[in-house]
């Protein structure tokens, strides 16, 4: 495994780890040979998702339904459905894989990928519910001026979403070739095509009941292979971790980190990262404008803590019992040494330990759903920051006709399908690991700081948003361009001109430098108009739209 | 651009009002911290004391001290969450609604 060191959020991080595993260990995989059991789970889904899509539609009419499901989903199910963002199929395999072959260093994943929502929960999803429409940058441009703030959470958000959804393809492609033995090409198509049906027809409403159902799916496999891991423990924690410590090859090594830990500021980085990118991801902060009111997103994502806790928590039990169960056992090990299919296999090897053959495909289905989910709500959130941020508030001025702008995130959605496509096939082999580090540091210096300043500075100014916005932007950029991941494994200099592979706390310290200066500096009228618009937007994110509840 | 109207300055002079936004603030940022916190002290104790963290919690024991923390700030984010949804259910929203309910038009 090379990516093991430094590694940032959950799920975009595995990604990194799973997308370089993929890659080294294809040619070792399982050849062609077909699981026919997973097949077929794979198709009910695949009926399911459709029937439920050509559902939506019939109910997808207006903005209001296309963008947040008419805003009728109720807490538990969003919270379910924002576990399912959150749980992809590389938080489920990549971390494993990580606690199976690192151990530890696993843990730092598990802790932080839980702790960014309870920021979220904290700190934004009330408020952003209460100032909101239909995604994050209708707040930041609540009382600053719409169209260049707009603009720049647009890109923000495009800048999360595109290179987060080319970076899963890749990967699902490289994924699902080892799972179901399908070409590489074919599978990218399969999800492409899924996932523009999806978003296209069948709007946010589609979108998130294929998410709760992925959902349930994914915490119920998970808690059958913990349970089975435990069961065959005798129910003794304990054992389980000296089991680990004698079966694997790092011995006792394993319960100590030492493999990312290496040094302050990458450490920062990464906590960084996965306490305050989480609050910066697009398609996640879409989801709190599908419920009621501000009460229903709090529990929302109360809930979806709840299952993200304890879906963290098993995954350590699966990466040990993988270790006890997978790697010492000739049935998985391949010619080459090391698992057939790479590390990130280690959990679906133990579900055939667990469950035989059936639970093998059950398990198989659950990570190609899981890869469907969450592409689908990164396009819809992409969609959406081109036609409702874009087209209706930056082209329009607010002032869109419903059909068209409809029409507009619907042509969106297809370019954006067929264009990842493209590139996801382009790219078969290729390091996109960059692509993922690239959306994690800007959800984390763009987003996150411009959506937290603009709901709780008073201070802040439109020019404040857009110098720190735009700074922390070209930072990450710039930084991911001179760090290790590009400079020198793609560029192939000797020497990274940065020294640190994540740059989220130089970037986002950027974008908090240049919001604070360009904001206080700030003399203009403009600005001290939304100053003193400060109190209106206050009471709103406090209270909820009062005029309406008087 | 959005100016105060008849209500909004209502609800500002609203002591009410600025009791929800106080006691939302100290508990919010409260409860982030003891969070955060904790994260630092694992963080920091993985940069300079790794060997500790995989020292067993109790002499004899195997289950070691990494692990342990690990699920500790799990349960911490757990209990946290409940209580925080346990205030703003009791507390928050019956003073929201009192707030409203005093606005005139």
């Amino acid at each position: 495994m090379r990516a093991k060191s430094g590694l940032g959020r959950p799920s975009l991080a595995a990604l990194l780890v799973l997308l370089s595993v993929t890659e080294t260990h294809a040619a070792t995989a399982t050849g062609n040979r077909l699981n026919i059991t997973a097949i077929l789970m794979f198709f009910v889904f695949i009926a399911i998702t459709l029937f439920i899509t050509w559902w939506a539609a019939s109910r997808t009419r207006t903005r209001s339904d296309f963008y947040a499901a008419g805003k009728s989903i109720g807490g538990l199910q969003n919270g379910l459905a924002i576990a399912g963002d959150f749980m992809s199929a590389a938080t489920f395999l990549g971390v494993t894989a990580l606690v199976y072959s690192t151990g530890m260093d696993g843990m730092l994943f598990i802790i932080g990928g839980t702790l960014g929502w309870a920021v979220i929960l904290l700190l934004v999803a009330e408020r952003l519910r209460n100032l909101g429409q239909y995604t994050f940058s209708d707040v930041v441009a609540f009382r600053l001026e719409d169209k260049p703030v707009r603009t720049m959470s647009a890109i923000g958000s495009l800048a999360v979403a595109i290179p987060y959804l080319l970076a899963q393809m890749v990967g699902a492609g490289a994924l699902i070739q080892i799972l179901f033995g399908l070409p590489y090409a074919s599978a990218v198509v399969l999800v492409g095509v899924l996932m523009t049906l999806y978003v296209m027809f069948g709007g946010m409403l589609a979108t998130t009941w294929i998410q709760t159902i992925k959902a349930v799916l994914l915490l119920t496999g998970g808690t059958i292979i913990a349970v089975g891991v435990m069961l065959l423990m005798k129910f003794d924690f304990g054992s389980l971790v000296s089991a680990a410590v004698e079966t694997h090859s790092k011995g006792p090594a394993i319960m100590a980190p030492g493999v990312m830990f290496t040094d302050l500021v990458t450490i920062i980085s990464i906590a960084l990262a996965f306490v305050f990118g989480t609050a910066g991801l697009p398609h996640v902060l879409m989801r709190f404008f599908t419920v009621p009111n501000a009460r229903q997103a709090r529990r929302s994502v109360a809930y979806a803590i709840g299952f993200i806790g304890y879906f963290q928590s098993l995954i350590f039990i699966i990466g040990l019992g993988a270790v006890v169960y997978v790697s010492q056992n000739p049935e998985f090990l391949a010619p080459g040494g090391g698992l057939i299919g790479g590390s990130n296999m280690s959990a679906v090897h133990l579900s055939k330990v667990i469950g035989g053959d059936l639970f093998l495909g059950f398990i198989s289905a659950v990570a190609f759903a899981t890869i469907l989910a969450v592409v689908s709500g990164l396009t819809l959130s992409a969609a959406a920051a081109v036609s409702h941020d874009l087209y209706a508030n930056v082209i329009c001025h607010g002032n869109s006709d419903r059909d068209t702008e409809l029409r507009i995130s619907r042509i969106t959605t297809l370019v954006i399908g067929v264009t990842t496509m493209a590139l996801a096939i382009l790219l078969e082999g290729e390091n996109v690991a960059v692509l993922a580090l690239i959306a994690l540091a800007i959800a984390a210096s763009v987003n996150f700081p411009v959506l937290f300043l603009s709901m709780y500075w008073s201070k802040f100014t439109t020019r404040g948003a857009l110098a720190g916005g735009y700074a922390g932007l070209a930072t990450a950029l710039v930084l991911v361009l001179l760090g290790p991941t590009v400079w020198v494994t793609l560029l192939g200099f000797d020497k990274p001109v940065f020294p640190y592979r994540y740059p989220t706390l130089f970037a986002m310290l950027a974008n908090l430098v240049f919001a604070y200066w360009f904001s206080v500096s700030d003399k203009t009228h403009r600005a001290s108009t939304e100053r003193e618009s400060f109190n209106a937007q206050w009471i709103r994110s406090e209270l909820g739209p009062v005029e309406e509840k008087i | 651009m959005k100016m105060l109207s008849q209500i909004d300055k209502q609800i500002l002079n609203d002591k009410d009002f600025h009791k929800l936004v106080r006691v939302r603030h100290w508990v919010s940022w409260s409860f982030l911290l003891v969070l955060l916190g904790l994260y630092l002290v694992f963080g920091l104790m993985s940069v300079y004391t790794p060997a500790l963290l995989a020292r067993p919690v109790f002499a004899g024991g195997v289950v070691p001290v990494g692990i342990a923390m690990g699920y500790l700030i799990l349960g911490m984010t757990f209990l946290l969450t409940a209580v925080y949804v346990w205030i703003a259910n009791g507390f928050f929203e019956p003073l929201v609604q009192k707030i409203i309910a005093g606005v005139e038009r």
